[in-house]
């Protein structure tokens, strides 16, 4: 059936394929799936890029999904204007949070509008001007959900806020 | 310059590709898989099929195994030989919900094109004096793929409801797009044994496979030890 070879072709062979292998695997494969570049070629090929571009996707997708660990939002809302931050969550998920500025009161209005409603309704879980808040809710209604901030001072406020649990982010309604 | 084409053409087979990085599951077939509802045979038949068909890893040890079968009656041997094997192991896995660590399966099957192009080579005898049975390392090796082809469906939670229907589907597509990945294989093949260059690059197209396979190895236990 098959030729054999000679020895010494054989034990060429064997050692040309390994090297070859492991030039690819080194240079092209590993750097391109795993972001592993021992020799520093595949990040001057761009390989390195292929990898790295997976990993974000990963986490991006985690991060917006909510979380069991706090996750810290920065919101600023500019001198006598209002915003809204709002979280997209189905009924009864819960998100437990904090927030807090740099001093400066803000009124606020936490809240939840359903899902597909035209008529303008919305349920406000906690009103109330304040400079720092903690608690939690669980919603009554599938739909977004949070927080509409007025700032009545002449500059802008930060505020840090620190949410966890069920959600995903919708994030800034100006 | 068909010599240098044929050449080529089956070097390529042996050398992996960017799209071929994509074994697994596509992102497309994997949103069906996770929303389907109930038997749907032909979808699953689809999906066997372009498994095997984009299974660079299945068909580099098919490859191999048929590249000194110069009869057909031998070739349908030893593909029935690794149909038997893969399909059993992929119906089983599946329906017992194995639990096998997938990088180390496919290394595995990497191993078996190392094997498999090692062997091409007389290197069994060389080496040590004693030829392992072919027919019955390309049904065990068979089995192996099959780990493989199961756990790459098992990644995603099936509907129970139609599972054992849609499961032969599956495995039919695989037989199919088998049939198919291995008409094409034979053709090229059978044109280039006509030409004298056959005898003079076997060695090194069983030694690019042997290259392959250890390129498919390492990815894979690269997979095992870092993800």
């Amino acid at each position: 059936m098959q030729h054999t070879v000679s020895t010494k072709t054989l034990v060429k062979a064997s050692i040309s394929a390994v090297v070859v292998a492991a030039i690819a695997l080194v240079t092209f494969i590993l750097p391109a799936e795993y972001n592993i570049d021992p020799t520093g070629i595949g990040n001057k090929l761009g390989l390195t890029a292929l990898a790295q571009a997976a990993e974000v996707e990963t986490t991006s997708l985690e991060t917006t999904k909510g979380t069991d660990e706090f996750q810290t939002i920065e919101v600023t809302v500019p001198a006598g204007r209002g915003i809204e931050y709002k979280f997209y969550m189905k009924q009864h998920e819960k998100m437990t949070y904090e927030w807090l500025t740099d001093g400066v009161p803000l009124y606020f209005d936490l809240h939840g509008e359903p899902e597909g409603d035209t008529t303008g309704y919305f349920e406000s879980y906690v009103i109330a001007t304040t400079n720092e808040m903690k608690g939690s809710y669980t919603t009554p209604f599938e739909g977004s959900h949070g927080w509409y901030w007025k700032n009545k001072s002449d500059k802008p406020v930060s505020i840090q806020l620190m949410v966890k649990g069920q959600y995903e982010v919708i994030g800034l309604k100006q | 310059m068909i010599k240098v084409l044929t050449y080529l053409t089956i070097a390529l087979l042996a050398l992996v590709s960017i799209e071929a990085f994509a074994h697994g599951v596509d992102d497309k077939t994997r949103a069906f898989l996770e929303q389907n509802n109930g038997v749907q045979f032909i979808p699953f038949l689809y999906i066997g099929a372009k498994h095997m068909i984009t299974g660079y890893d299945h068909l580099l040890f098919l490859v191999g195994v048929i590249f000194f079968l110069y009869r057909s009656r031998d070739v349908l041997l030893y593909v029935t030989m690794f149909t038997i094997g893969h399909s059993t192991t992929l119906l089983f896995g599946v329906l017992s919900d194995i639990q096998v660590n997938a990088y180390l399966i496919d290394a595995i099957i990497g191993f078996s094109v190392i094997y498999k192009g090692f062997d091409n080579l007389g290197g069994f005898k060389l080496c040590f004096n004693w030829q392992p049975n072919t027919q019955w390392a390309v049904l065990i090796f068979g089995l192996f793929h099959g780990f493989g082809l199961a756990t790459k469906l098992q990644e995603f939670s099936l509907a129970d409801e139609g599972l054992i229907t849609n499961l032969i589907a599956f495995n039919l597509g695989v037989e199919l797009g088998q049939f198919a990945a291995l008409a094409l294989i034979l053709i090229m093949i059978n044109a280039w044994r006509k030409l004298p260059s056959f005898q003079r690059f076997s060695t090194v197209t069983n030694t690019a496979l042997m290259s392959a396979g250890v390129m498919l190895m390492g990815l894979q236990l690269a997979g095992y030890f870092t993800i």
